[in-house]
């Protein structure tokens, strides 16, 4: 597949629209011929000298010509609108398309891809090829068509000057030539600027809190400068291109009337052609002048078009790596069982999971602590299926990973991320972004569970509070609430919380796992935590290191170790022992979580 | 005003505004020169064209003359060469001011976007956080970038064209009353039908070219929006939804797009039928004016005159199509101009100050604040730090703790009250003199595309490579950085997976540490970061927190059980306020109730 045939991919589907336009364009612009002719029978005929002029054929002649114009805007008007639906028709597909492409990629291509060049790829590069469909292609068609039927002309009235004329053609062509090899690189140069700069804009926009809390402001204008400067550089770099050759094609279709005269008036003056075969060349050479003229913007648009093709084409080619097998396993429900047999991952030849097992029945708790950059987050992605596993194993309910149909996989998997994205929607919507079409109750049972439910109706809107992108304006404990009522909503097999609570205060934490265990006997339970309260009563533990299992058992067999795991509670409660003595627990705690 | 989501239109302004055309010749005046240049040249180059049937004429006529037998071959001959010659020494100059005048509409296009952006963006930097949280991203950055493109050609080409064409207009114009008056008049007439229609129709073009930008602004937002959350998209198996979403948007883009363009197609017809019909008429009344032997008709004339017609339309169509690419830019333009006349609420006063290099006491004299009126955030809040102590917050969501670190660097200003630093009230000092000399840790730690050396190094650009690393080690991050493939130089973005959400934080705490400020908050910024790693951090803290004051909000306790003073925050006011050990001798008060919860799970 290469780019070009990508977009023909589209436009196949409009084509028999487009060639209706160009039918109807080739009528007009044979139509627009008619006119200057009855012109010239008026003039001559009609009006002569002037002396007896008769007003029946005048007015007839001036109707028909009054006919055909209405008719031509009829049908230019048609024309017009054929190509302008063909290509918002097509750009709505081609869009689709992309935008279907881009959510099947991996996380691997989004961890290198900037979000602004992917905007750019769906808004500059899609006006482009817009402009394209909806201009350039009947215009290129216009012009050629004009200037093969003038040349047809002219070779009939008198061959010898016609082969003059032809001369011009190949430094046209060569011209061509030149333009579009140089313009390209510049083109593409200028759709990188362009990409560079949205996706400079773009962070701008996501990091501004950043940008303020470090009064960074003129720093970011600094660096701005240089985007739009380059940005501006790389236009007026094209630009340079087209200054050279467009005046050259200007040059070329002036030569035509040029060689008319020069060679021309030779002729007849040697008696080889007439004065009026002269005259109507001159007729038609209007319609050798403009498709010259035009010949260098074009040129120009349609490697504009090309290049934004090649780019996006560029951005949809690469195949993700993770993608649903063929006929994968699809169960109505997939069990809670998760099983890794050792399994090792590595990313860009760093070892981030190394030789991991452990069996996790359905319906347990599993609880995972370890220091930063352990890879506990990482044995999650992997359970989704967001990475494979360079070595080793993972089942799912029973079944390998990769045997599975990758939605059915993520549909049992609900999961409350790390860092938290909310999307810029009511809290009703963000709640319910994985069962769109729940209930409003379910959605106030998810809240509920999630602990979320009194903040959200101490908003002024309730559960229809808008949220600002990424959840801005949210406490980070709010945010991570309403994510975990987003992933208990799907009620899947599988509930995952990484590291969901570390912003919630310790009472309402306490709540929330309450009321979690109250959700489903059946549900298996991941949560990853610092702190040990979120995981002491897990049915699992798994102390991570390094990326591998170095403690593994539950509350009481751990504390027996006296390793890591004995190690941060000790940290994190030694001093509960001093109350334990001194008896002064009483009271607090007690209605500590009321 | 209030928030703003993907799928709801910003609000429509209704007046086609000409003030905002105007604002545009701003931009457009410092390059007049260049641009009067352009014309200039324009003018001399579309005279020069005018000439070239002159010297065909030329050649035609000796032609005839030497038919006629007037002329001698040789002399015939002559005449052809000189005028070819001339003809293309008169191209040459037209093709040189070709040249010239594609560098220089290009470079006023270009400056002129490249200006407004600048401007637009510069004061983007200005708007407070509630402009930002307010709207999608999406919709703000397609004015930085798509909307101001989409003005270059309009600024340089449309505006030298049409002034060009209006100056040929005036001269056609005298030329045809100079051919004849009455012929001139029935030609004009035909302007009136193109204003009227072009009025007729103006006010829904507008709209329509309005509704167009508001409906690919959402679109684009959606797009912007789809990527950014693409891991939550493909884990709650959203994918199919999105694309139902996506698609809502991509047609009304499509439907608004081609019943705006609509109006853009009536234009042309509509003066080629109006160039027919005057054509006509004047060759009726020329006919039989000419009949009846009116005075100043002539065949010669009456050719001449019909010749002039199509001549005397074409400029005008070009105006009538600036005119119409206006209206569409217009669309842009307002929403350009919204963004940069959004009013600054937080901006220096006048006759602001620098701050002086900070001390680092902090106090509070009676603060409220209200982020909507009417809901009061903090109340009556106030409270004073000596330089070097160390303040803790806590309390429950919501209650206005970040509030409160939040207008000590002035991201808000204050409903009433003071907020005082070093006695100095900070609203009289410049907000970057103050905002540079503090370190703030906030709750999203945001990364920039860019090396992670970068990364850290955004707290202070001069530092060195040595006093990044520095940071790193101080707050536990170098070990790991260390481990990666390409160590500090490493690659990271914004989404990037590559790093845990306590990676993230601990690259932002050396970030906030580099800036070596006087005043540090960290807001949860170690939420995310294991216990182990914590403790060592705060050996490392506890050297480089002497001489400084720090305000830390966080619901691990084990954090802030050295705080020089603990704070608890219910309902925007201070409930409670003493030492750990203070406030724990108080049996009925939060802050123990607050300790004792989290033994609570032990216990059972």
């Amino acid at each position: 597949m290469t780019p070009m045939k990508w977009f023909w991919g589209y436009m196949k589907k409009y084509s028999p629209k487009m060639a209706v336009g160009l039918v109807l364009l080739t009528i007009t612009s044979l139509l627009a011929m008619v006119n200057p002719k009855l012109t010239g029978i008026i003039v001559d005929d009609i009006i002569g000298d002037g002396r007896k002029i008769e007003l029946k054929p005048l007015l007839m002649l001036l109707g028909i010509m009054i006919a055909i114009t209405v008719i031509r805007s009829v049908l230019r008007l048609i024309f017009l609108w054929q190509f302008e639906t063909a290509s918002q028709s097509m750009l709505y597909d081609m869009r689709d398309g992309v935008y279907r492409n881009l959510l099947q990629k991996d996380f691997a291509f989004y961890n290198k891809t900037r979000t602004g060049d992917l905007m750019a790829r769906q808004t500059g590069d899609m006006m482009a090829i817009r402009h394209f469909v909806a201009f350039v292609i009947y215009n290129i068609y216009e012009n050629v068509m004009l200037f093969i039927i003038a040349l047809i002309m002219i070779f009939m009235v008198d061959w010898r000057i016609a082969v003059c004329m032809v001369a011009v053609l190949p430094f046209t062509a060569f011209n061509t030539y030149c333009q579009s090899k140089s313009i390209k690189p510049k083109f593409t140069i200028v759709r990188n600027r362009f990409s560079s700069l949205n996706a400079f804009t773009q962070e701008n926009i996501s990091g501004n809190r950043v940008v303020k809390a470090f009064a960074k402001e003129d720093y970011e204008i600094e660096k701005f400068d240089r985007e739009n400067d380059a940005y501006r550089e790389a236009e007026l770099g094209a630009a340079t291109i087209w200054e050279r050759h467009v005046p050259i094609f200007e040059f070329l279709s002036n030569m035509l009337l040029f060689v008319l005269m020069l060679v021309g008036g030779i002729m007849v003056i040697k008696g080889t052609m007439t004065l009026g075969n002269m005259v109507m060349i001159n007729g038609y050479l209007w319609m050798l002048n403009n498709p010259l003229r035009m010949a260098g913007w074009l040129t120009n648009d349609l490697f504009r078009f090309i290049t934004s093709v090649e780019k996006i084409y560029s951005t949809i080619q690469e195949v993700p790596k993770i993608s649903s097998p063929k006929q994968g396993w699809s169960p109505e429900r997939l069990k809670g069982s998760v099983e890794f047999k050792h399994v090792s991952y590595r990313m860009y030849d760093d070892v981030i999971l190394q030789d991991i097992s452990f069996e996790v029945k359905q319906g347990w708790k599993v609880g995972i602590i370890g220091a930063t950059g352990s890879g506990k987050s990482t044995i999650m992605n992997l359970m989704c299926r967001f990475f494979d596993a360079t070595e080793g194993r993972v089942k799912v309910g029973g079944v390998n990973v990769k045997k599975l149909d990758l939605h059915t996989l993520r549909d049992s998997i609900g999961m409350a991320m790390q860092d938290v994205f909310l999307f810029s929607d009511t809290i009703e919507g963000n709640i319910a972004y994985g069962k769109p079409d729940c209930s409003f109750e379910e959605v106030v049972w998810a809240a509920k569970i999630a602990g979320a439910h009194d903040f959200i109706m101490q908003m002024p809107d309730g559960y229809n509070t808008i949220v600002g992108e990424r959840g801005m304006g949210l406490s980070g404990g709010q945010k991570q609430r309403i994510s975990l009522a987003r992933a208990l909503l799907k009620k899947p097999s599988i509930v995952i919380l990484d590291d969901t609570t570390s912003a919630v205060d310790m009472e309402t934490e306490a709540q929330i796992q309450n009321a979690l265990q109250s959700v489903d006997e059946q549900q298996t339970v991941f949560i990853i935590a610092h702190r040990i309260s979120s995981i002491k009563d897990a049915d699992m533990i798994l102390v991570l290191n390094d990326g591998k299992i170095v403690e593994r058992g539950n509350h009481d067999t751990l504390m027996e170790q006296k390793g890591y795991y004995y190690t941060v509670f000790s940290h994190q409660y030694g001093e509960f022992d001093k109350f334990r003595h001194s008896g002064k627990r009483k009271g607090g705690w007690q209605h500590g979580t009321k | 005003m209030a928030r703003n989501k993907i799928d709801v239109d910003e609000e429509l302004e209704e007046k086609f505004d000409l003030g905002q055309v105007k604002r545009l010749g701003k931009y457009v005046g410092p390059y007049k020169n260049k641009m009067i240049w352009t014309i200039i040249l324009m003018l001399i180059s579309s005279a020069l064209t005018m000439l070239q049937p002159l010297f065909l004429k030329d050649v035609m006529e000796a032609i005839e003359n030497f038919q006629k037998g007037l002329i001698s071959d040789s002399d015939a001959i002559k005449i052809i060469l000189t005028n070819s010659v001339l003809m293309l020494i008169d191209t040459l100059v037209v093709v040189l001011i070709l040249r010239v005048k594609i560098r220089w509409t290009n470079q006023v296009g270009q400056n002129v976007v490249h200006d407004l952006r600048k401007d637009l963006f510069v004061h983007l930097q200005k708007l407070p956080f509630s402009y930002y949280d307010e709207r999608p991203h999406g919709k703000i950055q397609v004015r930085v970038v798509n909307y101001v493109n989409n003005l270059s050609d309009l600024l340089s080409n449309g505006i030298v064209n049409t002034i060009t064409d209006m100056v040929s207009l005036l001269f056609i114009v005298a030329f045809m009353l100079y051919l004849n008056v009455n012929f001139t008049l029935i030609c004009l007439c035909g302007l009136p039908i193109l204003v009227a229609i072009v009025w007729l129709v103006k006010s829904r073009q507008r709209k329509a070219w309005q509704l167009q930008s508001n409906k690919q602004s959402n679109l684009n937002a959606y797009i912007a929006e789809s990527m950014n959350g693409i891991r939550v998209t493909q884990s709650f198996v959203r994918e199919r939804e999105n694309t139902i979403i996506f698609n809502r948007l991509n047609e009304e883009a499509r439907v608004t797009w081609l019943n705006a363009v609509k109006y853009n197609f009536i234009l042309s017809p509509v003066v080629e039928n109006i160039t027919m019909l005057t054509t006509a008429v004047i060759y009726v009344l020329g006919v039989s004016w000419l009949m009846g032997g009116f005075k100043g008709v002539t065949v010669g004339v009456l050719v001449a005159f019909t010749g002039y017609i199509a001549r005397f339309w074409s400029p005008i169509t070009t105006m009538a199509n600036f005119y119409n690419n206006l209206l569409t830019a217009v669309s842009y333009l307002e929403r350009i101009f919204e963004t940069i006349d959004t009013p600054v609420d937080v901006k220096d006063a006048p006759h602001a100050v620098e701050m002086p290099p900070i001390k680092g006491d902090v106090e509070f004299q009676h603060v409220n604040f209200s982020y909507d009126e009417g809901v009061k955030i903090l109340d009556d809040v106030s409270f004073q730090v000596k330089a070097g102590e160390s303040y803790a917050l806590v309390g429950p969501t919501g209650a206005g703790k970040s509030t409160i670190v939040n207008l000590i660097s002035r991201f808000y200003n204050l409903d009433s009250g003071k907020v005082l630093i070093d006695g100095q009230d900070i609203s009289k000092v410049t907000i970057a003199s103050l905002r540079k000399q503090m370190g703030v840790m906030m709750q999203d730690s945001f990364i920039f595309a860019g090396t992670i050396m970068d990364n850290i190094r955004y707290g202070n650009m001069e530092a060195t490579d040595e006093q990044v690393i520095q940071a790193a080690v101080t707050v536990c991050a170098h070990d790991f950085i260390m481990e990666m493939e390409k160590g500090y130089q490493t690659e990271v973005n914004e989404r990037g997976s590559r790093l845990s959400a306590g990676q993230r934080q601990l690259i932002s705490f050396a970030r906030a540490l580099l800036a070596d400020p006087k005043i540090l908050i960290l807001d949860e910024a170690t939420s995310s970061i294991d216990t182990e790693t914590e403790i060592l951090l705060q050996q490392g803290l506890n050297k480089l927190l002497e001489g400084r004051t720090s305000f830390i909000i966080a619901h691990r306790l084990s954090t802030i059980k050295n705080a020089s003073c603990i704070m608890y925050i219910q309902d925007g006011k201070i409930a409670q306020q003493g030492t750990h050990e203070e406030l724990l001798k108080d049996e009925k008060g939060y802050y123990y109730q607050l300790y004792m919860s989290q033994y609570d799970f032990l216990q059972e």
